[in-house]
């Protein structure tokens, strides 16, 4: 039943995509707007059979239909739940319904949001990018990644149940979701890309259609990525919340690029300049997505030869290929009207800035995707082996994210086309004793060290710059001030700042030990006072957990546990962290000795301000939202910038309006 | 005070981040060169074990793996502290013993080396992109306004308020 169900939703999905593409196809390029405004049917249907496909799944595991081989995989009886609900997106073959049915989601919403302008050929095209799209993913699952294979379960069969890390922490529900949202979403802002170039309408129309939706998609993968960093913080049990893995990374790149794009494009709204760097970053970003999706998915990080033993691998390379090629040659083809005739007076304005953004940014994104390649290359060419990981990353990004923090603390007092030194010591002096401030606060509580206290001043001046436009937009404008898109942008960016010094402050005084105590014994490390009272066992559906009670300066006790489960040998820890707003105490259990009196070995981790890194997510989850509405209007025949000649008034500049 | 130094004076108008510079320069210096207490056995064993490749798990280091082999490569890199080596003589103890990848900092040799030059010449490709289209830039002739042009603008702006901005009811244009 449920097999049958999701095989019609995938074949549904899949022949509503297919069909839809030519249908549009051929309605476009014959000139027939009746037979393009059919895209508003196709999408519904391509939505319907994604629907389908996921209630069929999760119906599967809800009542633990073990015919469905997916979920004799990944299910099991004894899985509570949230987990078992949260097991779609568990493994590969779920997680692309998943994707499937949110980009089903997008392309609805497309259809509504432009319902009006449907035979519009920008949007027409968009759709047809759109609904190719959706034909690859569905195809996907008729292939490769066929959720709804069958399997004959032997009488008593039960499933192993999913990964036992993954049902450790409800964050599991939401950490996959949003990412995808994010990826997914960056799929809108592509499909117009290619719209634009298709029909030679590259002006600034399709930006301000789609600068909504990628900011939103922009803002989904800011918190699935945060989301996920917090998982593995509170699951992995290492201490730490980010391992510059190649997951992380995938996840992390069309983040550094779409990033990127969201500042580069307000050079193109204001100046008409910039397009075929505009179109390569949105075509960039939606590449890297499923690049990352290749990298995550398809083995090739065990080892480049096994690769070729995954069709998925090469389904998913081959269509990264398609993209950047359909995207360099569209380009290459349109290359006479992407021209644009305007030039940037001083590279010290607002848009010297952006370009200079635009420049760490692409820095940023190409150390991350070499050191996530590099391994693979050399293994590929030389038969090498070669690890590149935490230390090189660390190393190599620290100058590029202080060089930007330095950025952030100017660019946002720059006025459009020319600064003068005038007003740049006028308006950015008292952000500069905001950052010595911060500074000298840093040395008196003890920080040492030239990079972190370097890194809090540079916090404190760009978040000084930040509060100085908020300041005086609020002033001006009231709350409104908090509203539209430059001043949510300056929210952001004091989210952005939060995490930064969060981040520095605790991988520069991390510390970390091991103790072996016996119960009633007590350790002292990093100011901390621990003792040990003993163990707690409980028994729960899936699993034995075995808790080690300690007391973390009188507090708790904190419960960090070994969990064997019942399905598979494999032992998992469950960190125990008690935060504050200074500082972090991770405890995970290393090894309980068994008849040994009772003495157990566990890792201690003490790293301050990381409770930061979560507040700093939701405040540029917060920005994001406020730069999603609308904020003050602007006549689009109001001039944006003053004559060169003429000293810009003190008044109006400094807040975008 | 002030009022000695000229008003409109270089000093005066950059006095202010003269001081900023100067404090900057002091507390940057405090936290370089003062006092700070060694690092102890325990976090160079940490430091160290951050750095070497769990041999048995994929992608994660000594210090995050929880599998036996790298429990004991803990114990040992702790014993290699208490001995007196030096962070590099450790790494290069388990280099030489489990191969180059063991190391998650690659070296900065041989092909590897271009994992470390490769990110500095796209950089300084970037830079010097920018720089050439700034020259080209500035070289263009600055486009003057025609009288046309302003006719243009101000027929424009007299018709402005009967102007629906929002064509296709998307909302706020900007």
């Amino acid at each position: 039943m449920n097999l049958a169900l999701g095989r019609a939703g995938v074949t549904l999905g899949l022949a509503a995509a297919v069909l839809g593409v030519i249908t549009v196809g051929y309605g476009l390029l014959r000139k027939r707007p009746d037979l393009v405004r059919l895209s508003r049917w196709y999408a519904a249907l391509v939505f319907f059979g994604g629907f389908i496909a996921a209630f069929a799944m999760e119906r599967a595991l809800i009542t633990r239909d073990f015919t469905v081989k997916y979920v004799a995989d990944n299910g099991s009886t004894k899985t509570p739940a949230l987990y078992n609900f949260a097991t779609m997106w568990g493994a590969l073959q779920g997680s692309i319904i998943l994707w499937a049915l949110i980009l089903g989601g997008y392309l609805v919403a497309v259809v509504l949001k432009f319902r009006k302008r449907l035979a519009d050929p920008l949007v027409g095209w968009a759709l047809f990018t759109m609904l190719i799209v959706c034909a690859f993913f569905f195809g996907l699952m008729v292939g490769p990644a066929n959720p709804f294979k069958s399997f004959s379960p032997p009488v008593g069969f039960d499933g192993p149940g999913p990964n036992p890390l993954l049902q450790n922490n409800p964050l599991m529900a939401f950490h996959p979701p949003m990412l995808y949202l994010g990826y997914v979403g960056f799929t809108v802002p592509f499909a117009f890309a290619i719209a634009a170039l298709i029909t030679g309408r590259v002006g600034e129309g399709w930006l301000l259609a789609t600068r909504r939706w990628t900011l939103i998609a922009w803002g989904f993968l800011t918190v699935g990525i945060i989301l996920g960093s917090w998982w593995s913080y509170e699951v992995l049990g290492w201490g730490g919340y980010w391992a510059w893995d190649p997951v992380e990374n995938a996840s992390f790149l069309p983040w550094l690029t779409g990033t990127a794009y969201l500042h580069s494009v307000l050079v193109q709204e204001r100046r008409g300049m910039l397009r075929v760097w505009n179109i390569s970053l949105l075509c960039a970003t939606f590449a890297l997505t499923i690049l990352g999706t290749w990298i995550t998915r398809s083995g090739v990080l065990e080892s480049v030869h096994a690769f070729t033993t995954s069709s998925i691998g090469i389904a998913l390379i081959g269509f990264f290929a398609l993209i950047v090629f359909a995207t360099v040659g569209l380009i290459g083809w349109r290359g006479d009207r992407l021209r644009s005739p305007g030039r940037i007076d001083s590279p010290f304005s607002r848009e010297g800035a952006f370009l200079a953004n635009n420049v760490l940014f692409a820095a940023f994104a190409f150390v991350i995707l070499l050191g996530t390649l590099f391994p693979l290359a050399v293994e590929a060419l030389n038969n090498d082996r070669v690890s590149v990981g935490v230390p090189y990353f660390n190393r190599m990004t620290m100058p590029i994210g202080l060089t930007l923090l330095f950025l952030m603390a100017i660019a946002p007092v720059l006025p459009w086309r020319k600064a003068s030194t005038e007003l740049l010591r006028h308006r950015l002096i008292w952000p500069a004793w905001i950052g010595i401030g911060s500074m000298i606060f840093a040395v008196i509580v003890g920080a040492r060290g030239f990079i972190p206290v370097l890194a809090f001043g540079l916090g404190g001046f760009a978040a000084g710059s930040a509060g100085r436009q908020i300041a005086l937009a609020t002033r001006r404008q009231g709350w409104r001030g908090f509203v539209g898109r430059a001043n949510g942008g300056m929210v952001v960016h004091l989210g952005v700042i939060i995490i930064a010094m969060a981040f520095a402050a605790s991988t520069s005084y991390v510390r970390q030990a091991e103790f072996t105590l016996t119960p009633g014994q007590s350790a002292k490390f990093a100011g901390h006072t621990l003792v040990y009272e003993g163990q707690n066992v409980k028994q729960e559906s899936a699993k034995i957990v075995d808790q080690v009670l300690i007391r973390i300066d009188g507090t708790g006790p904190w419960a960090p546990s070994l969990n064997k489960f019942a399905n598979g040998n494999q032992t998992i820890g469950t960190p125990s962290v008690r935060s504050t707003f200074t500082d972090d105490v991770a405890l995970s259990v290393i090894d309980i000795k068994d008849g040994d009196n009772g003495s157990v070995t566990i890792r201690v981790t003490v790293q301050p301000l990381i409770i930061w890194l979560w507040i700093g997510g939701g405040v540029m989850a917060f920005g994001t939202l406020l730069a999603v509405f609308p904020g003050r209007r602007r006549n689009p025949l109001d001039a944006v910038s003053a004559p060169l000649s003429v000293e810009p008034p003190k008044k109006s500049t400094g807040v975008t309006p | 005070m002030s009022s000695l130094i000229a008003k409109g004076s270089p000093l005066r108008r950059w006095g202010p981040w003269i001081a900023v510079c100067v404090v900057a320069v002091g507390v940057l210096s405090i936290a370089t060169f003062g006092t700070r207490s060694a690092p102890s056995a325990q976090d160079r064993v940490s430091t160290i074990s951050r750095s070497v490749k769990c041999p048995v798990c994929s992608g994660e280091s000594v210090a995050e793996s929880n599998a036996p082999a790298s429990q004991e490569i803990r114990r040992q890199i702790a014993e290699q502290v208490q001995q007196g080596q030096t962070d590099e003589e450790i790494r290069s103890f388990y280099a030489a013993k489990y191969g180059q990848a063991i190391l998650l900092t690659p070296s900065a040799s041989g092909v590897n080396a271009l994992v470390w030059i490769l990110p500095i010449v796209a950089f300084a490709i970037g830079i010097a992109a920018l720089v050439i289209v700034f020259r080209r830039w500035s070289s263009m002739p600055a486009e003057r306004a025609t009288e046309e042009d302003r006719e243009l603008v101000d027929a424009a702006l007299r018709d402005n308020a009967d102007v629906d901005d929002d064509p296709h009811g998307e909302g706020a244009s900007r």
